[in-house]
């Protein structure tokens, strides 16, 4: 067979296939167009692509659908640019909250407006427009009025009980959909630790707080954890092979990093303090013979899932 | 020879069979394999078998059929009519692989190569004959590749059955010959009236014999060739005829099992998923390295974007 | 790529009136191309419609796909740039130039099935509104 080419650079792309929520397009009603902007991403703190809808008054999340070898037909055209990107409502709060932390540190009630100010990132200021954001401020800060002005003031009490509030939203649909939350790895290697239903619930609730903490920052995200009653995982650190893991980064994995995204299934951890009976028999089994970590970080992923 | 069903849908592969000689049933039989059209680029494989009782040796012979490669196109469609005539006595079958299995299977994920296929192939037939209640005794079968194993393979398959792999076998044997005249008469008709299923208006049928090595041939394939498809689906793209002018001529496509490149992206890949649990983001946002993007978004390849 | 965050790119969201409808497939391969192909004649003439699934094939490679509609409040949009900027500092502007409600994606040798990356990916939208939509006083 023939010598197989090298992958030349995408350079001339110019077009991308959207999914985008209806009120996007939907909104000729309005006279001025919606905008792909950049704005600084709350849980990364850096630049991340989102869309003001007509007029400023609805705020989109933009995520891609990216997989490697993959491209478009459209009509009789060929796309070689392979992602799908889906363009859905966001909540504007999660974009305001960290300006508003940052301000609240000084204790005192302030204008909003000048709050929401980033010399970097200048199309923040516009997330005040959206129709939301000025009607929902009380769940992240506490409102005083004086006169025709109204001032704010952080209050993480608030933000908690609101955090609580997606966390428990996203659980519903998280069951609706009927998305997989246990096992993290494949099940012939996994061993729960604990009962299905007390896994089940706390799963849930772990990878519903991890999907909200895609969109806060890591101290609001642990903040948030103790909130909702759930200890911290302990480093994975112990079960990943040491030959993989020099090679990964030079820094060394810190112990009090923050693995609440991991679910509590992803890896085999330290048992939890208080065990039953059952439990410590479980936590006693022999792992040897079992597949390594490494095993399911190796090459030919596409494979084994046939 | 009634080649609807496979002109029907020719992009699968087909068997073709004639009724089976009551005579067959009850007596010894010998029967035939060969395969028409192994070497093109271009078109079908067919392999045929043929069969006859034991007993009625002489009369195939006195029909003179003889090795195909030797004949007219013309004296093997009269050979095929006077198989048809004796009809009483006289079995055949055929298996059509269309090009498109051939290349479908040949460039697998998992290859399946042409010696195998061709195996297999000629075993569904011969199980075939066994399964119409033919009384087989004797099988001899013309080869490319080495006789012996496959002999052995054969043996080993239909125990019971004398069977005789030789090359050459079908100017050897004339139950042989009439099995490759049966192939290779359905090979011609099927590649003479080649319905294309792609949507290509008038097709230029002067395509020469389908060797890679024919002047026509070329040209056809220099004609034909689409910059994104590549080629309708009459072609085999296994070959390395029809790769090498795609190379060269038509748009490069990888795929993820593809050598090189499917190796880089395992290990990219594979380095991306093992960043995205310890430390860097999976998301392009690498200058943040305590940030982990959660499963829900790592197993849905989603990711967020800083720019179009 | 991190160039100026101070530009954007403006959604001309008219010209989805003038934009036509198109059928998309998601191909399971790489296409260094970006342009005009002869899909109908070649893809289109050539599928095969099953009860589970389409088959076809491309460059001799078997494929196999299913249909997958948009979900519920959405629509597809190809969007594609007009008279691109000479530099990244310049607002860009898109426009819409086909829709779609649904997708075929083809798997290589693969029957579809609801694992498929892409038919997970469609869950996005319902947890996003789940994230981001209001809570209750």
């Amino acid at each position: 067979m023939a010598t197989k080419k090298k992958r030349a650079p995408n350079v001339e792309n110019d077009s991308w296939v959207v999914v985008a929520a209806d009120s996007v397009i939907d909104s000729q009603k309005h006279h001025s167009d919606p905008a792909f902007v950049r704005l600084r991403n709350p849980s990364t703190d850096a630049a991340s692509l989102y869309m003001l809808g007509s007029g400023d008054v609805q705020l989109y999340e933009v995520k891609a659908f990216e997989e490697d070898f993959h491209s478009w037909f459209i009509g009789q055209t060929v796309q070689r640019d392979g992602r799908l990107i889906f363009v859905t409502p966001m909540d504007p709060l999660y974009l305001i909250l960290p300006y508003l932390i940052k301000s609240g540190k000084e204790g005192k009630f302030q204008p909003v407006d000048q709050v929401v100010m980033d010399e970097e990132f200048p199309a923040c200021s516009r997330l005040l427009s959206c129709t939301r954001s000025l009607a929902s401020l009380h769940h992240i800060a506490e409102e005083k009025e004086a006169g025709s002005l109204k001032f704010h003031r952080y209050s993480q009490e608030r933000t908690m009980n609101w955090l609580k509030k997606k966390v428990e939203r996203t659980i519903v649909a998280l069951k609706k959909r009927n998305i997989s939350v246990g096992e993290g790895v494949k099940s012939t290697t996994y061993i729960r630790v604990k009962s299905e239903a007390d896994n089940h619930e706390e799963d849930y609730l772990r990878y519903a707080h991890g999907l909200i903490s895609e969109y806060i920052s890591d101290d609001l995200s642990k903040a948030l954890l103790s909130h909702l009653g759930l200890p911290e995982l302990t480093s994975p650190k112990e079960t990943e092979p040491p030959s993989k893991k020099r090679k990964l980064s030079d820094k060394p994995v810190e112990a009090e990093e923050d693995y609440t995204k991991f679910n509590s299934a992803d890896f085999a951890r330290k048992p939890p303090k208080k065990m039953t009976a059952a439990q410590k028999t479980l936590a006693k089994v022999d792992k040897t013979g079992m597949k390594p970590m490494s095993s399911f970080f190796s090459p030919k992923v596409k494979a084994e899932k046939k | 020879m009634d080649l609807n069903p496979f002109e029907a849908d020719n992009s699968v592969s087909c068997q073709l069979t004639s009724e089976i000689p009551e005579v067959c049933r009850t007596e010894d039989c010998c029967l035939g394999i060969d395969e028409a059209g192994r070497g093109p680029v271009l078109g079908p494989m067919v392999y045929g078998i043929c069969f006859c009782p034991v007993s009625r040796k002489e009369d195939l012979k006195d029909l003179k059929v003889a090795d195909s490669k030797t004949l007219t196109e013309a004296e093997r469609e009269n050979l095929f009519q006077k198989l048809d005539e004796a009809k009483s006595y006289v079995g055949w079958a055929l298996q059509i692989l269309s090009p498109n299995t051939i290349s479908t299977s040949m460039l697998q994920r998992t290859k399946y190569n042409l010696n195998a296929l061709s195996h297999d192939t000629a075993i569904g037939l011969v199980q075939y004959a066994l399964d119409s209640g033919v009384q087989l005794k004797e099988v001899y079968v013309d080869t490319v590749g080495p006789a012996e194993k496959y002999e052995e393979k054969l043996s080993k398959r239909f125990p019971g059955i004398e069977v005789t792999v030789r090359p050459k076998a079908d100017s050897l044997f004339p139950v042989v010959s009439a099995a490759s005249i049966c192939a290779k008469v359905a090979r011609d008709r099927v590649v003479k009236g080649w319905n294309f299923a792609e949507d290509l208006g008038e097709v230029d049928s002067d395509y020469g014999s389908g060797y890679p090595n024919d002047p026509k041939t070329k040209a056809w394939l220099l004609k034909y060739l689409d910059p994104v498809f590549g080629y309708p689906q009459f072609v085999r793209f296994s070959w390395s005829t029809a790769q090498t002018l795609m190379d060269s001529k038509a748009v490069t496509v990888h795929w993820d099992d593809d050598e090189e490149d499917g190796e880089k992206a395992a290990q990219r890949q594979n380095n991306r998923s093992m960043l995205s649990y310890f430390g860097a983001s999976a998301g392009g946002n690498e200058q943040n390295l305590t940030h982990q993007t959660h499963r829900f978004f790592t197993d849905r390849r989603l990711k967020s974007l800083d720019t179009l | 790529m991190m160039s100026c965050n101070t530009s954007v790119t403006r959604l001309h969201a008219s010209s989805v009136g003038q934009a036509e409808r198109a059928p998309v497939h998601l191909m399971p391969c790489e296409i260094e191309h970006n342009g005009p192909a002869q899909v109908s004649q070649y893809f289109t003439a050539t599928t095969k419609d099953c009860k589970q699934e389409k088959t076809v094939s491309f460059r001799g490679r078997g494929l196999k796909g299913q249909e997958l509609s948009c979900p519920q409040g959405y629509t597809g949009l190809v969007l594609k740039e007009i008279n691109k900027p000479g530099s990244d500092q310049e607002d860009r502007t898109v426009k819409v130039s086909f829709v779609f409600d649904k997708l075929t994606y083809w798997n290589l040798e693969t029957p579809p099935n609801s694992d498929d990356t892409v038919v997970m990916a469609m869950d996005w939208p319902e947890l996003a509104e789940a994230i981001h939509g209001p809570v209750e006083d």
